[in-house]
């Protein structure tokens, strides 16, 4: 099977041919990858003079390579002056741009990049150009639109889902003029009923979400403090904490305060012994 | 007594589905097992051998298992049909009921007078929270770690009445001002939970301070369930809160009116829960106080104009309450017992006792309470009245923490003489006077007055008129203040109302000064400028009010110029004033009025609940002036003005309801615009185009807060702007025949209500407006009438304000095409709904929008309809008072009190009746000696389902259950399908009857012959069951209590715990009087006892203690030595689905919740209960009193 591949992949790709076309795209892929690898080593040791290498010390620096590979510092070093440029990986097909489509010149690769890597975007892609269509600055004509397009959306969608669901009608003769999609009763009614809706959350997040997480921030500082001081007396004082202090995480601070329903559930023998 | 019997049984026959007849015996069958009277079902006899520990002072303990299985009352559960575990389908249960209810879930003394201390044991599910009264001591595990138990302790004595409940898989948020303080809500609710109580600890705050005086318990919960039976109940240190209050930052309407029910709860904890009441006739005292000091609270948060506000509006509905049914009486005292005693002979219900009571009664009851606290204020002023609240407290709390001293405890319960004596201790007034008009009598003022202005005296001559003849009035005789706003300045003037005077001089001061440019002094010292032109020129006068203060219980009806009304709108500050000037303004539809209700709607200093008024009296004058009218539509400028774009004055501005005022006023003016009407009587179009455009171009994007209250407003406005279809030849309403503007109305409520399905609104405001609007469609004759829509809506699992929307239209549409068929739903809804406060609703907006009233032909009214109601009265509500006050309500709406006119002739009846029943049915076949004592023991029967439907003999038993006493009463037993000839195992609960409907109907006794069934379902059998009987009783192997069972075959089920109470089946004479003595000491005699859920449990058995009985007055003098004297209840519940019959003592509680398959285990466990106190109570009398609206099963082990 691997021989049918080999003579297949042949015609293809001149120097990859050694890649075999394994029935499975994942290890085509890691062979590629460890033959790419092996050309790279190969390469750095060509550059660091060396003429010859046994293919045991190769596989072993390939496999360093592979396991300790510091992106951080590639940069620098593929910058290097001296460096070895490895020979493009033949394309099978170049990609063809339309000639009438370009506009300027490309900015040419830098140095480092090997020039087989594809050609920067044409500069206009580069550039902002600020529309300016006519705006509708009329503040009447952009609420009438706003309100038309809301209108319509939700017309659509209602009857959208009119049409695909069950339906009530106000009419005994017509059915489809005022279509209304039918009551169905909730498990837990008033989870719909109080909770505000997602578009509404939202909304809610957008005006004022920074006050609310002050407040439930606030929540839990003070009790920290005052449980932290008062301990014993704590039971007999109803005084009223107002802390403004603002900040701490929420996590695990409850259970500081002395709350009989915060406190941990005991284990059984405690109580059997009656 | 012959007599009587006869009288009655004549009586009967014509008087059957009387409801005379059924409100005496109602009141009766609750008299007999009234706990405040020492009565109730459950008596135990304490067996003569433990006389002599008795006599010794000895501790004596009772055991009582029982289970609860099913319970239809009492306790609610919600168990959610959805996938999971009980805990993740937010399943939960909760006590509930009115009054003292808690009887119906665990055996208990069941009054307010009665305090002891509790320890409370439950066993939940792992999941689940248990919440309850006092301090939660610990949480332990049980064995197989499934489960864990919550402790808890209450060591203020507190009534069994306090004691709630509520276990769930409450998400738990301990407050962050208060530690003590901790909150439960449904899971997924905690957001909105933290928002809600965020602001309680102010509330706590500012009770604290104007009592000078701690809250009293150790820590506070409040507890937030679905499907509650009211919105707000208080109990003992812990509150239970509809889920329905909670909301989001976001909203704005609700945010006053939750805060109102938390500061409502937290008053009654003070004054309901720590306070409790000496007896039912003190109520209005703990009512008063906690909401006086409620409204403290009003005036300090909302501020003055709101609390003046909302004190004239409970005024105006407390007069308009008593002057409809009569008067409300706060004090109602029964000396003599007689009929014609009756302090409430107007009403169709007695007065007697809370449970008899219509809830509407109630609620203004509540209303009225207050408003006289209010009016002892004005009499002692606020200082003294804080003075007297916080001496009860004071004493309450000093009593409280005796712990050995129970007879102490007394402080803790307040009575009307009690109060009135520390009134007068600390302000040293007599406000006896006041307390006999208004708290002792029932009834209001009401006042006619006018004036004329003599100009050669310079006097006002005013004439103040009363109307004490009418139902619900009274003669007011005493000071009352009249302020008279003259060109000088305001003057308060006191005069004195005697019986004869009508007229009254009052001099004035300024002549002609109206030539002289100056500024008009008003009352509170402010100087304007008026311009006087249209004022009379002969008069200083500019306005007059009386009684300004509103410290009568009273309507006024005054006559003065319309200018004057104007002049009182504009420059008179206060909001009362405004308000009356307002109403008064709609009988004077000019061009000046108009002027003056633009200008203050205009005002922004003006409070906006005035201002909100004014637009709806600008439509009514509008209206009436509608052919004279120039200009725009009435307001339209207005609202263009404060809420519309500059640049586009038909397009509103994007939302910001940052200011409350103008979003009241924004949210209202368009509603009232939509009552415009042109000179055809029709809507102008350019009102619907100016609405319709207001929903089209509502923009809620940059706002805060959310717009559906907003938005459910605008289709209020639409269906106001709805006028009658124009019908040619009764044409069937089609599409074709459309209206033009109702398919632009139709058009927008279809978006609306669709879209609610996608996004829904908080509460659902918006479906319920919509479906409000739809049914106007209907009933004006544009959309085809059909309930169908509604009835969808008002199934169970909508959100409950859709549900009761829903079923308003549907109540209305019964009414409109008078349908049989949808009353029958309607009814059938009322005894099959899941939710208590739907049942109860759906009643109560029947007797509102009657189908038909006495005395009204409609095919509706037929003998069927008056079967059932009746049986409804009787047995379908026997599980909750309030329902069945409600039937009683609309039963009597549709009937009235006297035999309703569509029964057949009673002539024809009672030849029926006898003909059928004759044996049944005559009295002689009651032997004498039975009916004289023994009788008592039959009925009592505190289940006025059984008095309801019982013979003229019943009634009479009922009557006289007072002063017979029965001489076996022993041990109740009380058991169905039971067949009493094969005695139970010992310790057998009885099992659940799969078949409860019928089960509950069949009642069966060992010792009649052939073991008849008896149906309770209709009156002849019912008959036939009451002289089953009679006929029983004569048998003297009766045992006591447990008449139903032969003495034999009880005993036979005692054989284990033989010591307590088996061996006492024959009763010496002298005791038998004091049947529900006490416990045994030493000797346990375990009570088994299972609650059973069928409704109509006709039987019910109580004994009725004498007071006369020679030991309770031998043993009285012991009583207050009784001070280490305990009790120990020990009930256990203990869920299980499956109720195994031959399941024993180790869990022998059972609470099972309706949905099969729930596993919400409970376990109670309630120990030391200490001896009661009240001075009432002597030991002779057990102080257990049970009282099962449902079957009652009672074993002697």
């Amino acid at each position: 099977m691997a021989d049918t591949a080999t003579t297949a992949g042949a015609g293809g790709s001149g120097t990859r041919s050694g890649s075999k076309q394994s029935t499975n795209p994942a290890d085509n892929y890691h062979l590629a990858r460890r033959r790419t690898l092996q050309v790279v080593v190969s390469s750095l040791l060509t550059e660091a003079g060396f003429e010859s290498a046994e293919k045991a010390s190769v596989e072993t620096l390939t496999e360093m390579l592979q396991s300790c590979f510091n992106v951080d510092t590639l940069p620098a070093y593929a910058k290097r002056s001296q460096r070895m440029v490895i020979t493009a990986p033949p394309v099978t097909n170049q990609p063809v741009t339309p000639k009438a489509l370009t506009a300027g010149q490309n900015r040419p690769h830098p140095p480092h990049i090997p020039s087989h890597f594809p050609e920067f975007p044409d500069p206009h892609t580069y550039i902002k150009t600020p529309t300016y269509r006519e705006p509708v600055s009329d503040y009447q004509v952009l609420r009438e639109k706003a309100a038309s397009q809301r209108r319509d959306v939700e017309r659509a969608l209602t009857r959208f889902m009119a049409k695909t669901g069950e339906t009530q009608s106000l009419f005994k003769d017509d059915v489809s003029t005022f279509p209304l999609i039918a009551a169905r009763p909730f498990t837990i009614p008033y989870l719909t009923a109080l909770l505000p809706s997602e578009l509404e959350m939202q909304q809610m997040e957008e005006t004022d979400s920074s006050e609310q997480d002050e407040q439930t921030d606030t929540e839990n500082l003070p009790l920290h403090i005052s449980t932290d001081d008062s301990g014993a007396e704590k039971e007999n004082t109803s005084v009223l904490q107002q802390n403004p202090s603002l900040s701490g995480s929420r996590n695990g601070e409850e259970n500081v305060i002395d709350n009989p329903y915060l406190r941990p559930v005991k284990k059984p023998k405690i109580r059997r012994k009656k | 007594m012959i007599d009587t019997k006869v009288h009655n049984k004549n009586m009967a026959h014509g008087g059957v589905r009387n409801l005379n007849y059924f409100s005496n015996a109602y009141a009766a069958a609750v008299s007999a097992v009234d706990p405040d009277a020492g009565n109730g079902e459950l008596c135990i006899k304490v067996p003569s051998e433990l006389w002599k520990h008795v006599d010794e002072l000895k501790v004596l303990k009772i055991h009582i298992n029982f289970s609860l299985d099913q319970p239809k009352g009492g306790l609610h559960f919600v168990v959610p049909s959805v996938e999971g575990s009980m805990a993740e389908r937010g399943a939960h249960v909760f006590s509930c009921g009115y009054q003292n209810s808690t009887r119906f879930w665990f055996p208990c003394v069941d009054s307010y007078s009665e305090l002891c201390t509790w320890k409370l044991e439950f066993t939940v599910d792992a999941a689940m929270v248990a919440v309850s009264n006092g301090d939660l001591v610990e949480t332990v595990y049980t064995h197989d770690m499934r489960k864990k138990t919550f402790h808890y302790m209450l060591t203020i004595p507190t009534a069994a009445s306090n004691i709630s409940l509520a276990i769930g898989p409450f998400e738990i948020l301990v407050d962050p001002y208060m530690h003590e303080v901790t909150h439960f809500c449904l899971p997924q609710l905690l957001p909105l939970l933290k928002h809600t109580t965020s602001y309680l600890h102010e509330v706590f705050e500012f009770y604290e301070e104007i009592l000078t005086c701690r809250y009293p318990y150790s820590c506070f919960k409040t507890v937030f369930i679905d499907e509650a039976y009211v919105e707000v109940a208080a109990y003992a240190s812990m509150s239970i809160f509809s889920t329905n209050l909670l909301h989001s930052a976001m909203i704005i309407d609700e945010t006053p009116l939750t805060r109102r029910c938390l500061a409502q709860s937290l008053a009654q904890q003070f004054f309901g829960c720590f306070i409790s009441r000496m007896s039912w006739s003190d109520e209005w005292v703990l009512k008063g106080i906690s909401g006086y000091i409620y409204g403290l609270w009003m005036k300090k948060t909302f501020g003055v104009n709101e609390y003046r506000h909302w004190i004239k509006e409970e005024l105006d509905k407390i007069v308009a309450y008593e002057l409809k049914t009569g008067g409300v009486l706060l004090h109602p005292i029964f000396g003599g017992g007689k009929e014609k005693d009756n302090p409430a002979s107007h009403l169709h219900f007695s007065i007697k006792h809370p449970h008899t009571l219509s809830w509407e009664y109630y609620t203004m009851f509540q209303c009225k309470a207050h408003l006289v606290m209010r009016l002892i204020e004005n009499r002692i002023s606020m200082e003294f009245m804080l003075q007297v609240f916080n001496k009860l407290l004071s004493l309450a709390s000093t009593a409280s923490s005796q712990k050995f001293q129970s007879h102490m405890w007394s402080q803790m319960l307040v009575s009307t003489s009690g109060f009135l004596k520390s009134i007068s201790n600390v302000s040293g007034k007599d406000i006896q006077p006041l307390i006999k008009q208004w708290v002792d009598q029932s009834g209001v003022v009401k006042f006619y007055g006018s004036f004329a202005f003599n100009r050669k005296r310079n006097v006002l001559e005013l004439e103040i008129k009363q109307d004490y003849t009418s139902p619900g009035t009274q003669k007011y005789v005493g000071p009352l203040k009249v302020t008279v706003q003259e060109l000088d300045g305001s003057f308060n003037h006191t005069l004195q109302i005697e019986e004869n005077s009508l007229k009254h001089d009052i001099p004035c001061h300024s002549k002609s000064r109206r030539n002289k440019k100056k500024k008009i002094p008003l009352m509170n010292g402010e100087e304007v400028d008026m311009d006087l032109s249209a004022m009379d020129a002969d008069s200083p006068l500019l306005w007059i009010r009386i009684d300004p203060d509103m410290s009568v219980l009273r309507k006024v009806e005054f006559e003065q110029a319309d200018f004057m009304w104007q002049y009182q709108l504009r420059y008179e500050r206060d909001v009362v004033a405004q308000q009356e000037s307002i109403l008064a303004l709609e009988k004077f539809p000019t061009p000046a009025s108009r002027l003056a209700l633009t200008d203050i709607l205009e005002q922004e200093q003006c409070f906006y609940r005035v201002r909100m008024s004014a637009c709806f009296c600008l439509a009514k004058i509008a209206n009436s002036m509608v052919s004279t009218w120039t200009g725009p539509p009435a307001m339209k400028s207005l609202f263009t003005r404060m809420f519309c774009c500059k640049t586009c004055p038909n397009i509103v501005k994007t939302n910001n309801f940052m200011s409350f005022q103008s979003y009241f006023l924004q949210k209202t003016m368009p509603v009232a615009m939509a009552l415009l009407r042109d000179v055809h009587n029709l809507c102008p179009k350019e009102v619907l185009t100016f609405i319709l455009d207001l929903i089209k171009y509502n923009d809620n994007r940059k706002n805060k807060f959310s717009d559906n209250y907003y938005r459910a407003e605008m289709i209020d406005a639409l269906a106001n702007s709805v006028t009658p279809a124009v019908s040619v030849n009764n044409e069937v309403r089609t599409l074709d025949n459309l209206n033009p503007d109702v398919r632009l109305i139709l058009e927008e409520i279809t978006r609306f209500l669709n879209m609610e399905k996608l996004l829904p609104s908080y509460r659902h405001t918006i479906t319920v407006s919509c479906l409000r609007a739809i049914r106007v469609l209907q009933k004006n004759g544009h959309v085809p009438s059909d309930p169908a829509l509604f009835k969808s809506y008002a199934e169970y699992g909508h959100f409950v304000d859709i549900r009761i929307a829903a079923l308003e239209a549907v109540v209305d549409y019964t009414k409109v095409d008078r349908s049989y068929e949808e009353l029958q739903w309607l009814l059938n809804m009322i005894q099959n709904d899941p939710v208590p406060y739907v049942r109860h609703k759906i009643l109560n907006m029947l007797t509102k929008n009657p189908p038909f009233t006495k005395n009204m032909e409609s095919p509706l009214c037929n003998e069927a309809l008056v079967d059932q109601l009746w049986k409804l009265m009787n047995s379908g509500t026997s599980h909750d008072w309030r329902l069945r006050c409600g039937a009683v309500d609309l039963y009597f709406t549709l009937f009235g009190l006297s035999r309703p006119s569509c029964l057949p002739l009673p002539e024809l009846g009672l030849v029926l009746n006898l003909k059928e029943k004759k044996a049944v049915l005559n009295p002689t076949i009651i032997p004498e000696a039975i009916a004289g004592n023994q009788e008592a023991a039959v009925n009592p029967s505190s289940h006025a389902q059984l008095v309801g439907f019982q013979n003229p003999e019943d009634d009479h038993l009922a009557k006289e259950a007072s002063c017979n006493i029965s001489a076996h009463q022993q041990g109740v037993k009380r058991k169905a399908d039971t067949p009493l000839g094969s005695p139970l195992e010992p310790g057998q609960i009885l099992e659940k009857n799969e078949d409860s409907s019928k089960v509950k109907l069949k009642i069966r006794f060992s010792n009649s012959q052939d073991e008849e069934e008896i149906d309770m379902d209709t009156v002849h059998d019912s008959q036939a069951f009451i002289s089953h009987h009679l006929n029983m009783l004569e048998r003297p192997s009766t045992p006591g209590l447990s008449k139903y069972r032969p003495a034999s075959s009880r005993s036979a089920l005692i054989p284990q715990h033989s010591s307590g109470c088996d061996g006492t089946p024959t009763t010496k004479p002298q005791w038998s009087m004091e049947l529900a003595r006490k416990g045994t000491g030493k000797e346990q005699s375990p009570l088994e006892m299972s609650m059973h859920p069928v409704a109509t449990a006709p039987l019910s058995v109580f004994t009725k203690e004498s007071t006369s009985s020679k030991h309770s007055d031998h043993h009285h003098h012991h009583h207050h030595e009784h001070k280490k004297k305990k009790k120990k209840h020990k009930h256990k519940h203990k869920h299980k689905h499956k109720h195994d019959s031959k399941d024993k003592d180790k869990e022998p509680f059972a609470f099972s919740s309706p949905a099969s398959g729930s596993e919400i285990s409970v376990n109670i466990l309630i120990l030391e209960m200490r001896k009661p106190l009240s001075s009432s109570f002597s030991h002779d009398q057990f102080p257990l009193i049970f009282i099962s609206h449902s079957d009652l099963f009672l074993e002697l082990l």
